[in-house]
C-alpha cells in the first residue's frame, strides 16, 4: 500500500491511540448492555477490538487473556482464505466459530466488519463472545467426551450474517434450528453486531477529524512503536535456547496417558523463536488446540514477561507486539490440532502451554517469572432434577492458588493466567438452585513450599438437595503438580471426591453426567501455586506468620 | 414547607479535604451565602474546623452563637480505611466459611500483571472465627445456634471491635442478634456490628466486606465525635451536627457511631447534591457533573434533575455494598506529570506530582511538568494571579521542563504543552462519553457542569470534544461540595433482601416487608428529631429477569401496602429501564425483586439564598496572549466576581477568579446566567 503524505505528529498519533482504545472500550460497553446471557454478563466472557486494514490488532479491551491476541489472528486468516477484502463491502458483517478457521473451540462466535472513510477501508472492528450453547453432544457444547469436532455442535464456517445491511435469513434459520437457547444465543448475536456498529461510528469520527491516509499512517506507526517497546524487551533478555516441558494428566479418553507440551524457546538479540514440535500428537478426547488458541497463549506469556510483573505501562498492547516473535508448531500436534479434532476443552491446552512458556521464560529472565499457578479451569456443572421434573443448572468455574514469585509469596485463591472469571456467591446459589453449599474455605498446606510460598488453593463443596442431579467436570492438573521454580516445591494437585454414606469417594477429573442423589456431597480441592526457592531459605518470620494462621498443612 | 430556622440563624457547611477545608455560611437574617477556606488540620480535623468557623464567624459578623446547624462533610473513614488506622477486630462468621472475606470474588484487575498482590482484607485469618449454625436462604433455620467454645477464643483475641457476618442474615437476624448478645453479655460496651443491621443484602462477600469495614470504623469515629463534641459549648458553640453520607444525605451523630461505612465514599456526595441543586436552579435537569482537581477528575450524571446513586462502591478495592452517588474517577488533574515512554509515546498521568512536589513552577522542587505548567506556559494561567495572586509561579522553570520533554519527541515546548492538553482533553472526554454511553444515554442532550480547581481551564474543550453545546462554570467552584452540603436533607436508607417473583402471590410479603421497612424508618427519623410534617419515603426495589445474575435499582414512590395494579406500575418501570440501560426488555420472562429499599428523608429547613452582588469595578481586566491551535492569539481577560447580567465574552477569552481561571476557546460565548454561573454556549456554524 502506498503511504501518502501525512503531518501526524507524536501528540497526534497519541490522540488516535487512546481513541481506538476508547472506541474498543465502546464496544464492550455495548456488548455488556446488550447481550441476554448470564456468561456474557455475569462471567465477562467476550472481548471487543479494533484492528487495522489489512487485519492488525490496534487496540481491545482487556478481559480474557484467552481471547486477547487471538482475534488478530482469526481475521487474518479470513481474510487469507475466506473472505475477498474486495468483496467485503462497509455493511457487510462476516461471523465464524470455526476453530479450523482461526477460532478457538465452538461456542466463541467470532463478527468482524470493516470500517471505510471516503470510499477507503480504514480499519475492521470485531467482537468475541462465549455463547451459552452451540448444540453438540452435551448442553453448553463442553463435552468432555467428544472425539470429534461434529459432536462439539454447529460449526459456522466464515459467512455474512449480514450482507449490504440486509440480515442473511439463510444463516439465521440454519443457527436457530441448531442449538439449545435460541432466543439467548441470537440476543447475544445481536449484541455483537450492535458492539460493532458502536465502534464503527467510532472510528468513523476518528477518521472525519484526521482523514483516512493519517488513520492509515497511525495504525502503521502506534504498531510500529509497540513493536519496538517489544524488541526493546526481548533485547534486555539474555540471548540462549530454554527448554521446557509440562504435562497435562490425559484427554478424557486415553485415562492417565500424560499429553506433553514442550517449549524450546530462543532469544537471539530482539527477536524470541517458540518451538513447540516437541509437543504430543494431537489426542482423541477435546484436549486440543488450534493455533490460534496456543498463538494466544504464547503472546500472554512474551507480552507479560516484557512487562516484568509490572514494571511500568509503557508497552501498548496490540499486534506491533507480535511482530518480533516466531512460533513453530507443525500441524498435528495437541497446540495445532487438524481437523476434525475435537477442541473443546482447549483451555486446558494454553493453560499447561502457558505454564510451559513460563517455565521456559524463567531461565531467561529469572528475577520476572513466577512458579506455576493451579493451570485449570476448574468447571464444574450440576444439571438439578427436582421431584417434579423440574430442572435447573448451575455452571462454576472454581480457581485455585498464584504461584510464588522471586520476591513474594504466591496469592491464595487468585484467577489466574489464561482465564478470568468471577465466583458465583453461595448465598446466591442457594436461594435459586436445591444445592447447599457446605463449605467454602483456602485449603492449608496447598502451596508449595519454598523461600517465597505458593498461594492456596480452596476447596468447595455442593450438597444435592434435589431429588437428582447430573453432574459433569472438565478438570486437570490431578496428577501432574503445578511446579516450583529455582529450588521452591511444586504445589498440591487437584481431587475431586463423592461423599455419599459417610464414605469419600474419587469422581473422575474429565466426567460427563454423574448422576447423583440427594444428601450426596461433592467437594473440589484446588491446586495451590508452585514454591519459589530453597524452603531452608524461607524468613522465620514468614514460617511463623503461615503457622499463625493456619496455612500449612 | 418553608419553615423558619430556629433562633440561631446560621448555618454552616463544611468539608474539610486534604489540602483545605472549605466552609459555606447561610445567614439566614439577609439571606447570603459566603465561602470560606482554611488548612486542614490532619491530626485532628475538628481543630481546623472550628478555626475556620471562628474565622468565619469573624470575617462574615456573626457570633458562634447564632449557628445552629452545622453540616459536616469529612474523608475521616475514607483516610481512617487507606491509612490502615482502624481497629483490631475479629469477624464471627458460619462455620466453613471463615475464608469468603480472603477468597473474594476473584476477578483480577491486572491482566498482564506477573506479581499479584492480595486482594486486601482487614482481617487475618487467625480472628475470624466459625461458629455452628446455618440458616437457609428463606430465613429458615436447618442447624441451631451453638456458641461452642467462641467466648473463650474471643477472649484469647481481645478484639477492639467485632463483626458478625453469617450466611443469609439478610432473611434471619436472630441467629447475629443471639451472638451479639452473648458477646455483650460477657464484653460490656465491646463495639459489635451486625450484617443484618449494616447491609442486610445477599451477596456474602460483599456483606461481609462492609460490616467488617464498619467494625473497625466504629471506634475510630467515636473518638472522633467525642472530640468534636469536647469543642461543643464553648462560646455559645452549640449547633445541631448533621455528617454528609455517601448517599448524597446527611445523618446524626448517633447513626454515624453506628453505621461510620456510611462517611465512607462521602466525599462526592457534596458536589453531585450542588449539581441537582443547580440543575433546578438552572432550568437544565440534564447534567453531566466533572469535578477536576489536583489528581483526579471525578464524573457524575444528574438526568431528570436526580444524581444517579448506585447500591455499592468501593475503598481501596474493598466493597461498601451502602447507596452512593455514582461516579466515575480517572487519574488527570492539574498535577498530572507528562512523560515520555517505551516506543516514544507521550503520556500524561495517571502519576501526579500532588501538592508536594506539585507542578514544576509551584517551585517545590518538582520537575517533570504537569498539566499547570502546561496551561501556564501556555497562557492559559496568569503567574501572577494563582490562587488570586496568593501564591507565585514561576514561568521559567515551567518553560524548561517543557521544553526539555519536547526534545524527546522533537517538538518545541509550547507544541508539546498544547499536546499534554490535547491528551488530557481527550481522555477526559473519554471518561464523560462512557459514564452517559453505559446508561444509553447521549452527550448532545447534556449540558457540562464543571468545577473543582482546575475544571475551567478544560471544560470547554471537552465538550467541544465530545459534541456538547453548553458548559455550565457554577460560582464558587473550588467550593461547590460544601454548597451542595449546604442544602442536603437527612437521609436514612434501609434495605432487606428477599426473593420475590412478581406476581400478585407476593401482595402479602411485599406489604409486611415494606411495612416493616417503613416503621424502622419512621423510627429512626423520629429519633433524630424529625417532625412528621417534614419527613417523606419512598420504595424502591432492585429487580431482574429471573436468571439474571445483576439487578437494576426501579424507584416505586411512595408505596404503602401495595396492589395488582401498583404491582403493574412497578413492573412496567422495570422493563422501561431495562429497555433504557439494555436496549432490550422481555415482557413475556419472569421478574424478581431481589432486595427492597426505603429512603427515609428528613427535610431540614432550607432558607433561600440570595443572589450575589457583583462587585464593583470593571470586569474586562485586560488581554493577554494564549497559545491555541498552534499559534499565540490575544485573549480578552475578564474578572469573575465583577461580571454583570449585560457582559458578552467571545472567545478567545480567560475568565479568572481567586481560586479558578477559565477557557473560553474560539466560537463559544459565555454570559452570566441564573444562581451566578457562567453559561458559556457554542457559537451557531457560520
Amino acid at each position: 500500500m502506498t503511504t501518502p503524505e501525512t503531518k501526524l505528529g507524536p501528540i497526534d498519533i497519541e490522540v488516535i491511540r487512546n481513541a481506538l482504545t476508547a472506541a474498543a472500550a465502546e464496544m464492550d460497553v455495548t456488548v455488556w448492555r446488550t447481550s441476554r446471557s448470564t456468561i456474557v454478563r455475569e462471567l465477562l466472557d467476550y472481548s471487543t477490538a479494533v484492528f487495522d486494514a489489512e487485519g492488525w490488532n490496534l487496540a481491545q479491551s482487556a478481559r480474557i487473556p484467552g481471547h486477547l491476541n487471538s482475534m488478530s489472528a482469526a481475521l487474518r486468516t479470513l481474510l487469507s482464505d475466506h473472505v475477498r477484502a474486495e468483496d467485503w463491502g462497509p455493511d457487510d458483517v462476516v461471523i465464524t466459530n470455526d476453530p479450523y478457521c482461526g477460532g478457538q473451540h465452538l461456542p466463541d462466535i467470532i463478527a468482524f466488519r470493516p470500517v471505510f472513510h471516503e470510499g477507503a477501508r480504514i480499519a475492521y472492528v470485531g467482537t468475541l463472545c462465549h455463547h451459552i450453547d452451540v448444540g453438540g453432544l452435551v448442553a453448553g457444547s463442553y463435552p468432555s467426551k467428544a472425539t470429534e469436532i461434529f459432536q462439539e455442535g454447529l460449526r459456522i464456517p466464515p459467512v455474512k450474517l449480514i450482507e449490504k445491511g440486509v440480515r442473511n435469513e439463510a444463516v439465521w434459520a440454519i443457527i436457530r434450528q441448531n442449538i439449545r437457547k435460541p432466543d439467548l444465543l441470537l440476543g447475544d448475536l445481536q449484541s455483537q453486531i450492535a458492539s460493532l456498529e458502536v465502534g464503527r461510528q467510532a472510528l468513523a469520527r476518528l477518521a472525519l477529524r484526521f482523514g483516512a491516509a493519517a488513520m492509515l499512517e497511525a495504525g502503521r506507526r502506534i504498531l510500529d512503536m509497540s513493536e519496538a517497546a517489544m524488541r526493546a524487551a526481548l533485547a534486555e533478555m539474555p540471548d540462549g535456547t530454554y527448554d521446557f516441558t509440562d504435562r497435562l494428566d490425559d484427554d478424557g479418553i486415553d485415562l492417565g496417558r500424560e499429553i506433553r507440551l514442550h517449549v524450546r524457546l530462543t532469544i537471539a538479540g530482539d527477536t524470541a523463536l517458540v518451538d513447540l514440535s516437541g509437543c504430543s500428537p494431537q489426542v482423541q478426547g477435546p484436549t486440543n488446540a488450534t493455533l490460534a488458541s496456543s498463538n494466544a497463549a504464547v503472546m500472554f506469556a512474551l507480552m507479560s514477561a516484557a512487562l516484568g510483573g509490572g514494571r511500568g505501562g509503557g508497552l501498548a498492547m496490540n499486534a506491533g507486539c507480535y511482530r518480533p516473535i516466531t512460533v513453530v508448531a507443525p500441524e498435528g500436534l495437541v497446540v495445532n490440532a487438524r481437523a476434525p479434532a475435537p477442541v473443546a476443552h482447549r483451555v486446558a491446552v494454553t493453560h499447561r502451554l502457558l505454564n510451559a512458556m513460563y517455565g521456559a521464560l524463567h531461565q531467561a529472565v529469572p528475577e520476572r517469572i513466577p512458579a506455576a499457578y493451579y493451570g485449570c479451569s476448574y468447571v464444574t456443572t450440576f444439571q438439578t432434577v427436582r421431584a417434579d421434573a423440574r430442572r435447573d443448572v448451575l455452571v462454576e468455574i472454581e480457581i485455585g492458588g498464584s504461584g510464588a514469585t522471586p520476591h513474594k509469596d504466591g496469592v491464595s485463591a487468585y484467577a489466574s493466567g489464561m482465564h478470568n472469571n468471577s465466583n458465583i456467591p453461595v448465598e446466591m446459589i442457594e436461594a435459586q438452585m436445591p444445592l447447599t453449599i457446605m463449605r467454602y474455605a483456602l485449603l492449608p498446606g496447598t502451596g508449595g513450599d519454598g523461600t517465597w510460598r505458593g498461594g492456596l488453593g480452596l476447596v468447595r463443596e455442593w450438597r444435592i438437595d434435589s431429588a437428582r442431579c447430573f453432574f459433569t467436570a472438565n478438570m486437570d492438573r490431578f496428577f501432574s503438580q503445578p511446579y516450583g521454580l529455582a529450588g521452591g516445591l511444586p504445589a498440591s494437585t487437584g481431587r475431586l471426591e463423592l461423599l455419599r454414606d459417610g464414605k469419600a469417594t474419587p469422581i473422575p477429573p474429565k466426567s460427563d453426567n454423574v448422576p447423583l442423589v440427594q444428601g450426596d456431597i461433592v467437594r473440589l480441592s484446588t491446586s495451590g501455586g508452585g514454591g519459589f526457592g530453597a524452603p531452608g531459605e524461607r524468613d522465620p518470620a514468614l514460617a511463623a506468620r503461615d503457622r499463625r494462621m493456619g496455612y500449612l498443612a | 414547607m418553608p419553615q423558619q430556622d430556629p433562633p440561631r440563624p446560621v448555618r454552616i457547611a463544611v468539608d474539610i479535604g486534604g489540602t483545605f477545608t472549605d466552609l459555606q455560611v447561610l445567614d439566614a437574617r439577609h439571606g447570603e451565602v459566603r465561602a470560606w477556606k482554611t488548612p486542614t488540620t490532619p491530626e485532628d480535623p475538628s481543630d481546623g474546623l472550628l478555626t475556620g468557623v471562628r474565622e468565619a464567624a469573624e470575617r462574615f459578623g456573626f457570633a458562634l452563637s447564632d449557628v445552629g446547624l452545622l453540616l459536616h462533610g469529612t474523608t475521616i473513614a475514607t483516610n481512617a480505611v487507606l491509612e490502615r488506622r482502624l481497629a483490631r477486630g475479629a469477624l464471627v462468621t458460619t462455620q466453613g466459611f471463615e475464608d469468603v472475606l480472603e477468597i473474594t470474588r476473584h476477578v483480577r484487575r491486572d491482566v498482564y500483571g506477573l506479581a499479584p498482590d492480595p486482594f486486601p482484607c482487614l482481617i487475618p485469618r487467625d480472628r475470624r472465627l466459625g461458629v455452628r449454625e446455618r440458616l437457609r436462604a428463606d430465613g429458615s433455620v436447618e442447624v441451631p445456634l451453638d456458641l461452642g467454645t467462641l467466648l473463650q477464643r474471643l477472649d484469647a483475641l481481645q478484639p477492639e471491635a467485632i463483626a458478625i457476618s453469617l450466611l443469609h442474615a439478610y432473611a434471619n437476624p436472630a441467629h447475629e442478634r443471639a451472638l451479639r448478645a452473648a458477646i455483650l453479655a460477657a464484653h460490656p460496651g465491646l463495639p459489635v456490628s451486625l450484617s443484618s443491621d449494616i447491609s442486610p443484602e445477599i451477596r456474602e462477600y460483599e456483606r461481609s466486606s462492609t460490616t467488617v469495614l464498619n467494625a473497625l470504623l466504629v471506634p475510630v469515629v467515636r473518638d472522633y465525635l467525642r472530640r468534636l463534641a469536647a469543642r461543643l459549648g464553648r462560646d455559645g458553640f452549640a449547633p445541631r451536627i448533621f455528617l454528609v453520607q455517601s448517599n448524597g444525605g446527611v445523618c446524626s451523630l448517633e447513626t454515624a457511631a453506628e453505621q461510620p461505612a456510611r462517611l465512607l465514599l462521602s466525599g462526592p456526595s457534596g458536589g453531585a447534591l450542588a449539581a441537582s441543586r443547580l440543575a433546578g436552579e438552572l432550568a437544565q435537569p440534564n447534567l453531566v457533573a466533572v469535578d477536576m482537581g489536583g489528581t483526579s477528575y471525578d464524573v457524575s450524571v444528574v438526568q431528570e434533575g436526580r444524581v444517579a446513586l448506585v447500591t455499592q462502591g468501593e475503598v481501596d478495592g474493598l466493597p461498601v455494598r451502602l447507596p452512593m452517588v455514582e461516579m466515575r474517577t480517572i487519574g488527570a488533574g492539574g498535577g498530572s506529570i507528562a512523560a515520555v515512554e517505551a516506543g516514544g509515546r507521550l503520556v500524561v498521568g495517571p502519576r501526579s506530582a500532588g501538592a508536594r512536589p506539585g507542578p514544576v513552577a509551584y517551585g517545590r522542587g518538582g520537575t517533570e511538568p504537569t498539566v499547570t505548567d502546561a496551561n501556564l506556559a501556555l497562557g492559559r494561567l496568569d503567574p501572577d494571579f494563582f490562587l488570586g495572586g496568593a501564591m507565585q509561579l514561576d514561568m521559567g522553570a515551567a518553560h524548561a521542563a517543557l521544553a526539555a520533554l519536547g526534545a524527546r519527541l522533537g517538538l518545541d515546548g509550547a507544541a508539546a504543552a498544547e499536546g499534554m492538553l490535547a491528551l488530557t482533553n481527550a481522555a477526559l472526554a473519554a471518561a464523560v462519553r462512557l459514564s452517559l454511553f453505559e446508561k444509553g444515554l447521549h452527550p448532545r442532550d447534556f449540558a457540562l457542569l464543571s468545577f473543582g480547581g482546575a475544571g475551567g481551564l478544560h471544560a470547554v474543550a471537552v465538550a467541544e470534544e465530545m459534541g456538547m453545546e453548553q458548559v455550565i462554570l457554577p460560582r464558587e467552584p473550588g467550593t461547590l461540595s460544601a454548597y451542595g452540603i449546604l442544602f442536603s436533607d437527612l437521609v436514612q436508607d434501609i434495605a432487606r433482601s428477599r426473593l420475590f417473583t412478581l406476581d400478585e402471590a407476593a401482595l402479602p410479603g411485599l406489604a409486611a416487608l415494606i411495612a416493616e421497612l417503613r416503621a424502622e424508618a419512621a423510627a429512626r427519623l423520629a429519633r433524630d428529631g424529625v417532625a412528621e410534617a417534614d419527613r417523606a419515603l419512598s420504595v424502591a426495589a432492585d429487580m431482574r429477569y429471573h436468571g439474571q445474575a445483576f439487578e437494576l435499582l426501579v424507584p416505586w414512590g411512595d408505596v404503602l401496602a401495595p396492589d395488582a395494579t401498583a404491582l403493574a406500575y412497578l413492573a412496567a418501570r422495570f422493563h422501561a429501564t431495562h429497555r433504557q440501560r439494555f436496549s432490550y426488555a422481555a415482557e413475556e420472562e419472569a421478574v424478581e425483586i431481589v432486595t427492597l429499599r426505603v429512603t427515609a428523608t428528613g427535610r431540614l429547613p432550607r432558607p433561600a439564598p440570595a443572589s450575589p452582588a457583583k462587585a464593583d469595578r470593571p470586569a474586562r481586566k485586560g488581554a493577554r496572549k494564549i497559545f491555541a491551535g498552534g499559534a499565540w492569539v490575544e485573549a480578552g481577560v475578564w474578572d469573575r466576581e465583577a461580571l454583570g447580567a449585560a457582559d458578552v465574552l467571545h472567545g478567545p477569552a480567560i475568565i479568572e477568579e481567586a481560586f479558578a481561571t477559565h477557557v473560553l476557546p474560539q466560537g463559544w460565548t459565555a454570559r452570566l446566567g441564573a444562581a451566578g454561573a457562567i453559561i458559556a454556549r457554542k457559537d451557531a456554524a457560520a
